[in-house]
């Protein structure tokens, strides 16, 4: 698994990778993660299980990602592919350069390469018209791709150019051991509404400024309690101090992840605001913490919950703050033991490791392509970034067989594997 | 997650949400021409400004000449502006009437200063730097409206139409400091001034009041100008002479051409826009 996004950061991504290579540990196969160094965390470490993460030497240079240098990675992954004995390199979300270099590089060297995308992109502004090209030319050549959302597999298919026969569509799933609802039930006097999230523009804290204020004029037994933390948290004080809402408006600040289950279980009804959102994890754990959720019709969270688990509104004050009328009104008849019953068969991390290996079956049984073969796929990219594209493949494969020239396979040390039995034992 | 159906599976109801060019705008060539005329028009003036610069350069026009051009600008303007705007009450007229003698007054204060700003610079960097700037004035102009805020507008100006101002008025500045005597410079700066300040203002007035006065306007000015491009030098008639054809007639044919090629998608990807604005 490769990617920019791994811990000791923490977010969706992150978490999708740890969990689903804990899960697919679990089903006898061997995952290593490649990742790059964090603030003085480089080197090799073993986590959970076995689970051995690659934190390569280079600092993060813009946004969590590493300096994009096209063929300087080749080196490092070569060594690594060949030492692991890796035999598929998945890489995620589109936003990774490092993502990119290692699946380019792995095309080269002959291995299968899956790809994950997480988020939606637009197509209109200069960074994402240059991230679509670029993706385009990652996934020229990728022998399968998943993505989270039916809307994310419209968007990607659009976006790359893709066949839509070579996209899956595998949703997260949530920890539900982890999240459970409290054992007796919560009295319904005051209605606690609980929201967390990055206070940023695009989850949407500008509609929260505006619906607070209403649903407490509306309602005098309703509280919220708003967790996390970001550029926005101001407006949203200010929002506090010009209602005088301090005693019904609680801010929490940044909630760390161990902590977000006893916020949930403290609310009956969790609201989500965010502008787009190609598949919402939040949503998932409210829900297993039997929280009623009401959020905003963006994206993929439609094709997240059944309809009798959420209340869609959107995102328009007004009309989120109709929906939570509507979620108070149904609160009663919803039983949070039901639903984390519910959401535990629905969702599992077991399921997914289960589906993400039919499509590593799937990419493995493709045939082998020489480069010659390869390279018309690269050439549909575009007339002039096209014959660009084939160009960096050709350089690329020279410079891997420069590569083993100077320092043949054999000459290569493998890694030992560990004995599983003596971790389970353990 | 549905029973019986592969992951990859892909049924009718895929991209049935995409909704392609929703917003854009068909055009058709004669209104696009009749648009491009404004771009022409602010062309010609900013030609006869610089026709101005270097006929006065060459001694070929007078001071008092000059200060017979600038106070028919004022006058003209004002009668332009009384004709066309609605909203100009006489407690207006006055104010702008007081600005304007201050700004005059000033720069008459100011001019032995202008007059010796560059005496250590050599020609040829004036010229060069002269030219640059009033390109670079040419093209970050703002087109469609005007920089100062006419009576009842309601667009502020942006940053790349306040930076096009500068340089007209710095580029005005550097030519008036390469002149002999200081009415000269006082003269040829507050004539400066006035077109690049007011053109655009004036133009818009009347553009808005009627859009026949307008393109006469045009017209004539285009007229005006090529005249006088031709008895200056031969070789700038021709150049004017193939921008101006470029800009009203190749381009507008351009523009439509390649319109066909606007491909823009929307769906339920699409980030959700604010209906509100957000106050701080």
């Amino acid at each position: 698994m490769v990617s920019d996004f791994f811990y000791p950061n923490f977010g969706g991504v992150e978490n999708h990778i740890y969990l689903l290579s804990q899960c697919l540990l679990k089903l006898g196969h061997k995952v290593v993660v490649m990742t790059h160094a964090y603030a003085n965390r480089s080197g090799v470490r073993y986590m959970t299980n076995g689970l051995k993460v690659y934190y390569v030497p280079w600092k993060p240079f813009l946004m969590q990602n590493t300096l994009p240098t096209f063929y300087g990675t080749l080196p490092i992954i070569r060594t690594i592919l060949i030492r692991e004995k890796i035999s598929l390199v998945h890489g995620h979300q589109a936003f990774s350069t490092l993502c990119h270099e290692a699946l380019m590089h792995a095309r080269t060297m002959g291995y299968k390469v899956i790809f994950t995308d997480h988020s939606l992109y637009g197509f209109s502004d200069i960074g994402s018209i240059h991230m679509n090209k670029v993706l385009q030319f990652t996934l020229a050549d990728v022998t399968q791709a998943i993505c989270v959302s039916h809307t994310s597999k419209e968007n990607t298919v659009l976006r790359s150019g893709l066949p839509p026969e070579k996209v899956f569509v595998i949703p997260n799933a949530v920890d539900t051991t982890m999240f459970k609802p409290a054992p007796e039930r919560l009295s319904m006097d005051p209605i606690v509404i609980v929201v967390i999230s990055r206070l940023v523009y695009r989850k949407g804290a500008d509609l929260l400024v505006e619906v607070i204020p209403e649903v407490c004029h509306l309602y005098p037994n309703v509280r919220f309690i708003i967790g996390g933390d970001g550029p926005k948290r101001v407006r949203l004080e200010e929002m506090r101090e010009k209602h005088s809402l301090q005693d019904r408006v609680d801010m929490l600040g940044a909630v760390p992840h161990a902590k977000v289950r006893s916020v949930l279980n403290s609310g009956h009804i969790f609201l989500n605001s965010s502008l787009t959102e190609a598949f919402c994890i939040a949503i998932l754990e409210a829900a297993s913490c039997g929280l009623l959720t009401v959020s905003t019709r963006v994206g993929g969270v439609p094709e997240v919950l059944p309809d009798d688990m959420i209340v869609l509104a959107k995102p328009d004050p007004s009309d989120m703050v109709h929906a939570i009328k509507k979620a108070i009104r149904i609160l009663p008849h919803i039983d949070p033991q039901e639903m984390h019953r519910r959401m535990k068969e629905m969702y599992s991390w077991h399921d997914v490791a289960k589906r993400t290996e039919i499509v590593y079956d799937r990419a493995l049984r493709c045939s082998n392509q020489t480069l010659l073969e390869r390279l018309p796929r690269y050439l549909t990219c575009g007339a002039w970034a096209g014959k660009l594209f084939c160009l960096v493949m050709i350089i690329d494969f020279i410079l891997w067989r420069l590569l083993q020239l100077w320092q043949p396979d054999s000459e290569v040390e493998p890694v030992p594997d560990f004995k599983r039995t003596e971790l389970k034992r353990g | 997650m549905q029973p019986g159906f592969d992951d990859n599976h892909t049924d009718d109801t895929f991209l049935q949400e995409m909704v392609m060019n929703a917003n854009v705008v068909k055009r058709d060539m004669l209104k696009v021409m009749l648009d491009s005329v404004s771009i022409s028009q602010y062309l010609c003036i900013v030609a006869l400004v610089v026709l101005v610069w270097a006929h006065t350069l060459n001694s070929t026009i007078t001071e008092n000449f000059l200060i017979i051009l600038d106070i028919t600008l004022v006058g003209s303007g004002f009668f332009i502006l009384l004709l066309t705007a609605k909203m100009l009450s006489f407690k207006l007229l006055l104010n702008y009437a007081i600005k304007i003698s201050f700004f005059t007054t000033g720069l008459y204060v100011l001019s032995p200063i202008y007059h010796t700003l560059t005496r250590s610079i050599s020609s040829d960097s004036i010229w060069a730097l002269t030219t640059s700037l009033v390109i670079l004035h040419l093209f970050l102009h703002n087109y469609s409206g005007s920089t100062i805020k006419a009576p009842g507008a309601l667009e502020n100006p942006n940053l790349t139409s306040n930076i096009s101002l500068n340089a007209s008025i710095v580029a005005s500045l550097l030519i008036a400091s390469r002149l002999p005597s200081r009415l000269l410079v006082f003269a040829i700066i507050l004539f400066s001034l006035q077109v690049f300040l007011f053109a655009p203002l004036i133009t818009y007035c009347l553009k808005k009041y009627s859009f026949r006065l307008h393109l006469l306007f045009s017209f004539v000015l285009m007229a005006l100008t090529l005249t006088c491009v031709y008895r200056l030098h031969k070789l700038l008639f021709v150049v004017l002479l193939g921008l101006l054809v470029f800009v009203n007639l190749v381009c507008p044919y351009w523009l439509i051409r390649i319109q066909e090629y606007k491909f823009e998608i929307n769906g339920p990807w699409d980030e959700a826009k604010l209906c509100f604005n957000i106050t701080d």
